[in-house]
C-alpha cells in the first residue's frame, strides 16, 4: 500500500535499515533483503489466534516502526486472520481461516501460525472460546437452538497441523505470564506445551515481553520464515534455552543499561523528587530486575525509541523473563541479598529467584569489580 | 417469522465477544451479549506487595493499560492518604489524555470507519490527488494479486450505493481509506507522545502511588508538546471531518436514532483540574430515562451486579462490588457470558463519550447532536451520535491538554512525588475513580496486614456489554441493538456496525477471579 516500485537496490537499502533496527548482524543484510523482496513478492500468509490475552501485543506491534504496522500489514504479510486488524466477522472471518487452511493443505502455500496469550484447557477449554461449532445449546430465556461455541484449543488442534512454524507472541502466550497464575481454574497453557502435545516436532518460537516489542516479534518470524526455507537464507534459527531469539534476548539489561556507570558508582534512586533526567540514577533500589532480565530494551528502546522504563525513572520490571510476574515480586523491592559493600553470595542466591543461570550477572560482575579480573562464573551471564 | 443469527467472532473490538441477535421481518427483536473468555489474576497480588496492584492491574488489558494504572495509582494514592502534588496531576491528565487520542483515532478508523465506506470503490478513483491515486494503484496491484486482506473479505452493506458523497463514492471511499493508513501513524505518534513521560506503551512505569517518576523539563514539555500539535491539526482536519461526512450521509440517518441503549447513561468523571479532585474536566453525573437536562448526582453504593445468567455461582447474586464474590460456574443453565450485569440502582447504564458529553454538554457536542436532529423528539441516541461524541470529545481533550502543559511548565524543578505513598498503612481502604475512553471505570483495594487484600474493579465494557439482570433488563448493547436493521439474515453488519458503536472491551470486562478464595482476600475484576 505503502508500496513503490522498489528497485533492488531500493531493497537493500531499505533492508539496511530493517537490520540496524532489528539488531542483525550487518553480515545478514543481502540475505534480508532478499528475505524482505521475496515478503513483498509472495507475501506470507498470518493467522493470528487470541487465547487469554489482552491484546497488549497486538497493540505493540501497531507501534511498529520502519517498516510501519501499515507497510507490514499491507506489503509484507499476508494477514488473514487478526481479530483486531481483519474486515471480516463472524463466519466471514472464520472463512478467511477455513480458506487458507485449505490452500496450505492442497499444497498452494502455507501459514504461520502466531498465538497471543495462552491456552485454557480446563473445563473442556470453555474458559477461551471464539468461533461456532456444529454442537448446539439454547438461547437463554429461549427454547431456541444455536451453534455452540468453539474453544481456542479446539482451534489449536485443528490449526496447528498445517502451520509452517508457530510463534507464540509475548510472554502470556511463551510462558503463561499473569494468565498462568489462575493456572489451577482455567488450566491455562502456555502454547509450546499444547503444540508440543499436537506435534513435537512442530517449528515453535517465543517472543517474551509484556508486551512484546514490534521488532521483537517482527524479527523472530523473519528469522523464523528464514531458517524454515520460506524465505532464502538457510540460516539457522539461534535460540536462546527458551527457544527465544538470541537477536533479542541474548544479554542481559544490566549489562547494556545507559544507567550502568551509575549502578557501578553507587548513585542510587531513593526519591523521585530527586529524579533529574541529569542525574541518571540506578533504579536498583526501586526494584531494577534488569540484573536479571534477558532483552535488549536498553538499546531498541520503546516506542520508536523516544524511550523505555528505566529511561522514565521506572524499574525494569523483568517483563522479558519467563519469571515475569510471580517469581519476580515484589516489583519495586530490590532483588534480594546483592551487598553494595563488597563481596556476597549474590550469585548463589540471586540463583533461586529468577532461574539458574540466567542470574549470575550481578553477581559475577561484582566479583569481577572486587578482585580486578573476570571470574569464570562471568560466562554463565551471556548465556 | 423469526430468526437467530449468532455472529462469533465478533471482530474489531477488543477481546472475545459473541452476539445472538432474533431478526423479525428484517429487523432486530432480541440480543444477547456474551464474553467467551476468562482469565484470573487475584492469587498473583493476593498478600502482595500493594504497589504491585499498579502493575498487574494495568495488564488486565492492552488497550486500556494507560486508564487502568491510571484508576489504581488513584485508589492506591487515597489508601496511603496521599497528597498529590500538581505536576503529578497533571502529568496522568496528560498521560491519559494522550491515551484516549490513540485510542479514539484506533477505534474510528482502524475498527469502524471500512464498515461505511465500499472499499472496492477505491478502484474506480478519478480524482487528480496524487497520494490517493497511488493509493488506488497499489489497491489495484493487491487485488491483481488476490490477496485484499485485511481490506475483504469482509461484509458488503446493502447500503453502499455510489452517489457522490454517499458510501459508495469512489473519493470519499479512497480517502477514507488513505486516513486508515495515515491514522497507523497518527495513533503511534499518540503513544510516543504519553511514553516521554511514563517510558513506554503498552505498560509503562511512568505513574507510581503517590505521583510520577519523571519530572517536567523544558525538553520533554516541547518533545510533548510538538507531537499534541501535530495531532490537533489532524483530529480536527482530518478525525472530525471524516465523521461529520460519514453522519451526514443521507443512507445512513436512520443509525442517528437506531442503537439507542435505553436512555440510562453514567459519567464518573475524570481530568482532575484541582488537587483534590473536586472539580474536573469531565464532570461527573447521571442520566435516567432520558433526562438529559437534569443529571444526579452519582453514589457508588447504588451499584450492585447480577449473575443469573452468568457463568458464575447464583449464590453471589445481586452483591455490591465492595463485598463482592466471583465464583466461576462454567456450564450454568440458562447463563451465556462470563460478565456479569452491573447496576445502577437496578438499572442498566451505558458508559463512555456519549454519556460523558451529554452529563458535560459541551457546546461542541451539542453543535453536533443539534446538527444531526438528535434533540428532536423522539430523542434517542443512537450509532452516530455515539461515534460523534467520541470524535468531538477527542478533538476537546486534545485542545485542553495545551493548558495542562502550560501549568506544567510552571511546574518545572518542583516535587512529582509523595513519599507518603511509600508509607504502607497497616490496613486501609482506596478507591479509584477515572474515566477512561470507553467510560466509567473504578478500582477498589483492601489493604490488611499492609498487603494487598481485596481489590475490585467496575470496568466500562461490563456496564455497556453485560447480560440480562435478574429482573430480565437487557444489557445497554443488547437494547441497542433492538431495532437495528437487518434486511438480509446472511449479512448482519448493522449489528456489528452497532456492537462496535460502543467500542467493547472484553479482556476489561470479564470477571478475573479464582474461586479457591478464602472470602476474605479475594481479587476480582467485573
Amino acid at each position: 500500500m505503502t508500496g513503490k516500485m522498489v528497485t533492488r537496490r531500493q531493497f537493500l537499502k531499505h533492508a539496511g535499515a530493517t537490520a540496524a533496527l532489528l539488531g542483525l548482524s550487518e553480515a545478514m543484510i543481502p540475505q534480508l533483503a532478499k528475505a524482505l523482496q521475496e515478503l513483498a513478492a509472495g507475501k506470507p500468509p498470518i493467522i493470528w489466534i487470541q487465547g487469554q490475552n489482552c491484546t497488549g501485543c497486538s497493540i505493540s506491534f501497531l507501534n511498529s516502526n520502519y517498516p510501519g504496522v501499515a507497510e507490514l500489514v499491507l506489503d509484507k504479510l499476508s494477514v488473514r486472520y487478526h481479530p483486531n486488524v481483519m474486515a471480516g466477522t463472524g463466519q466471514t472471518a472464520v472463512q478467511a481461516i477455513k480458506d487458507t487452511v485449505a490452500a496450505a493443505k492442497g499444497g498452494k502455500g502455507f501459514y504461520v501460525l502466531v498465538v497471543e496469550g495462552p491456552v485454557p484447557t480446563s473445563e473442556n477449554g470453555e474458559y477461551c472460546t471464539f468461533g461456532l461449532t456444529d454442537k448446539t445449546k439454547t438461547l437463554a430465556n429461549t427454547n431456541v437452538q444455536v451453534p455452540g461455541d468453539k474453544t481456542i484449543n479446539e482451534w489449536m488442534r485443528e490449526l496447528v497441523p498445517g502451520a509452517a512454524a508457530v510463534i507464540a507472541n509475548g510472554n502470556c502466550a511463551a510462558f503463561g505470564g499473569i494468565p498462568a497464575a489462575n493456572a489451577s481454574t482455567t488450566g491455562s497453557t502456555p502454547v509450546s506445551e499444547v503444540v508440543a502435545k499436537i506435534d513435537p516436532k512442530k517449528p515453535m518460537v517465543n517472543v517474551g515481553g509484556c508486551p512484546s516489542h514490534p521488532d521483537w516479534f517482527v524479527g523472530t518470524a523473519l528469522q523464523a520464515l528464514i531458517a524454515l526455507g520460506v524465505l532464502p537464507g538457510g540460516t539457522p534459527l539461534n535460540l536462546n534455552e527458551n527457544k527465544m531469539s538470541k537477536t533479542f534476548f541474548g544479554q542481559l539489561i544490566h549489562e547494556n543499561c545507559e544507567r550502568r556507570a551509575s549502578f557501578d558508582a553507587g548513585l542510587f534512586l531513593e526519591d523521585w523528587n530527586d529524579a533529574s533526567p541529569d542525574m541518571r540514577l540506578c533504579m536498583f533500589k526501586q526494584g531494577c530486575k534488569g540484573p536479571v532480565t534477558y532483552a535488549d530494551c536498553p538499546t531498541r528502546r520503546w516506542n520508536s525509541a523516544v524511550n523505555w522504563c528505566v529511561g522514565a525513572n521506572g524499574p525494569c520490571h523483568g517483563c522479558a523473563s519467563p519469571q515475569f510476574y510471580k517469581e519476580l515480586a515484589p516489583l519495586y523491592e530490590p532483588l534480594p541479598n546483592v551487598n553494595f559493600a563488597g563481596i556476597t553470595p549474590a550469585a548463589d542466591v540471586l540463583g533461586w529467584v529468577a532461574a539458574g543461570a540466567t542470574a549470575v550477572g550481578v553477581g559475577a560482575h561484582y566479583l569481577y569489580k572486587q578482585l580486578g579480573h573476570k571470574p569464570e562464573e562471568a560466562e554463565g551471564g551471556e548465556k | 417469522m423469526a430468526q437467530v443469527i449468532s455472529i462469533d467472532p465478533v471482530t474489531r473490538i477488543e477481546g472475545h465477544l459473541r452476539i445472538d441477535v432474533e431478526v423479525t421481518n428484517g429487523v432486530v427483536t432480541d440480543a444477547w451479549s456474551s464474553g467467551t473468555m476468562f482469565r484470573g489474576y487475584e492469587m498473583l497480588i493476593q498478600g502482595k506487595h500493594p504497589w504491585d496492584a499498579q502493575q498487574v492491574m494495568e495488564r488486565i488489558c492492552g488497550v486500556c493499560p494507560l486508564v487502568h494504572g491510571t484508576a489504581a495509582s488513584y485508589n492506591l494514592d487515597s489508601a496511603m492518604g496521599v497528597t498529590l502534588p500538581d505536576n503529578a496531576r497533571l502529568i496522568r491528565n496528560l498521560a491519559l489524555g494522550a491515551n484516549f487520542i490513540q485510542s479514539h483515532i484506533l477505534h474510528f478508523y482502524h475498527l469502524v470507519a471500512l464498515d461505511y465506506i465500499d472499499v472496492t470503490a477505491v478502484l474506480q478513483y478519478s480524482g487528480s490527488d496524487p497520494g490517493l491515486k497511488l493509493l488506488r494503484d497499489n489497491v489495484a496491484a493487491l487485488a491483481a494479486t488476490k490477496d485484499l486482506y485485511p481490506f475483504l473479505p469482509r461484509y458488503a452493506a446493502p447500503d453502499y450505493i455510489g452517489e457522490a458523497g454517499g458510501p459508495g463514492d469512489p473519493n470519499l471511499a479512497t480517502e477514507l481509506v488513505g486516513h486508515y493508513v495515515q491514522a497507523f501513524e497518527m495513533r503511534k505518534k499518540a503513544q510516543e507522545m504519553l511514553t516521554i513521560f511514563y517510558g513506554r506503551m503498552p505498560s509503562f512505569v511512568g505513574t507510581i502511588p503517590g505521583g510520577v517518576t519523571t519530572p517536567p523539563t523544558l525538553s520533554n514539555i516541547a518533545a510533548f508538546r510538538s507531537r499534541l500539535h501535530d495531532l490537533q491539526a489532524w483530529i480536527n482536519d482530518v478525525y472530525v471531518a471524516d465523521v461529520k461526512a460519514i453522519a451526514t450521509i443521507p443512507a445512513y440517518s436512520a443509525f442517528i436514532k437506531a442503537g439507542d441503549s435505553g436512555g440510562n447513561f453514567l459519567a464518573y468523571g475524570g481530568f482532575d483540574q484541582n488537587q483534590r479532585g473536586t472539580e474536573k474536566y469531565f464532570p461527573t453525573g447521571v442520566i435516567t430515562d432520558y433526562g438529559v437536562l437534569s443529571p444526579g448526582p452519582f453514589d457508588e453504593k447504588q451499584i450492585t451486579e447480577s449473575v443469573k445468567y452468568s457463568w458464575y455461582k447464583d449464590a453471589t447474586e445481586g452483591l455490591q462490588p465492595a463485598v463482592g464474590k466471583t465464583e466461576p460456574q462454567v456450564g450454568k443453565a440458562g447463563a451465556y457470558s462470563f460478565l456479569k450485569a452491573p447496576r445502577l440502582n437496578g438499572k442498566p447504564m451505558e458508559v463512555g463519550p456519549l454519556a460523558r458529553q451529554l452529563v458535560k454538554k459541551d457546546p461542541a457536542f451539542m453543535a453536533l447532536a443539534t446538527a444531526l436532529g438528535v434533540l428532536t423528539p423522539p430523542v434517542k441516541f443512537g450509532i452516530i451520535p455515539r461515534i460523534g461524541a467520541r470524535a468531538v470529545e477527542t478533538l476537546l481533550i486534545s485542545l485542553e491538554m495545551d493548558k495542562w502543559l502550560d501549568q506544567l511548565t510552571l511546574g518545572i524543578g518542583k516535587n512529582i512525588w509523595d513519599p507518603k505513598g511509600r508509607d504502607i498503612p497497616n490496613s486501609s481502604n482506596g478507591m479509584g475513580l477515572v474515566e477512561g475512553p470507553r467510560g466509567a471505570l473504578g478500582h477498589w483495594i483492601t489493604i490488611s496486614d499492609g498487603k494487598t487484600g481485596n481489590y475490585q474493579a467496575v470496568v466500562p465494557t461490563t456496564w455497556n456489554a453485560s447480560p440480562r439482570d435478574k429482573a430480565g433488563n437487557r444489557g445497554p448493547i443488547e437494547t441497542s441493538l433492538i431495532g437495528i436493521p437487518v434486511p438480509d439474515v446472511t449479512n448482519p453488519i448493522n449489528v456489528v456496525r452497532c456492537v462496535r458503536s460502543f467500542d467493547p472491551c472484553i479482556a476489561c470486562a470479564v470477571h478475573i477471579i479464582h474461586p479457591e478464595h478464602n472470602g476474605v482476600l479475594e481479587f476480582r475484576v467485573v
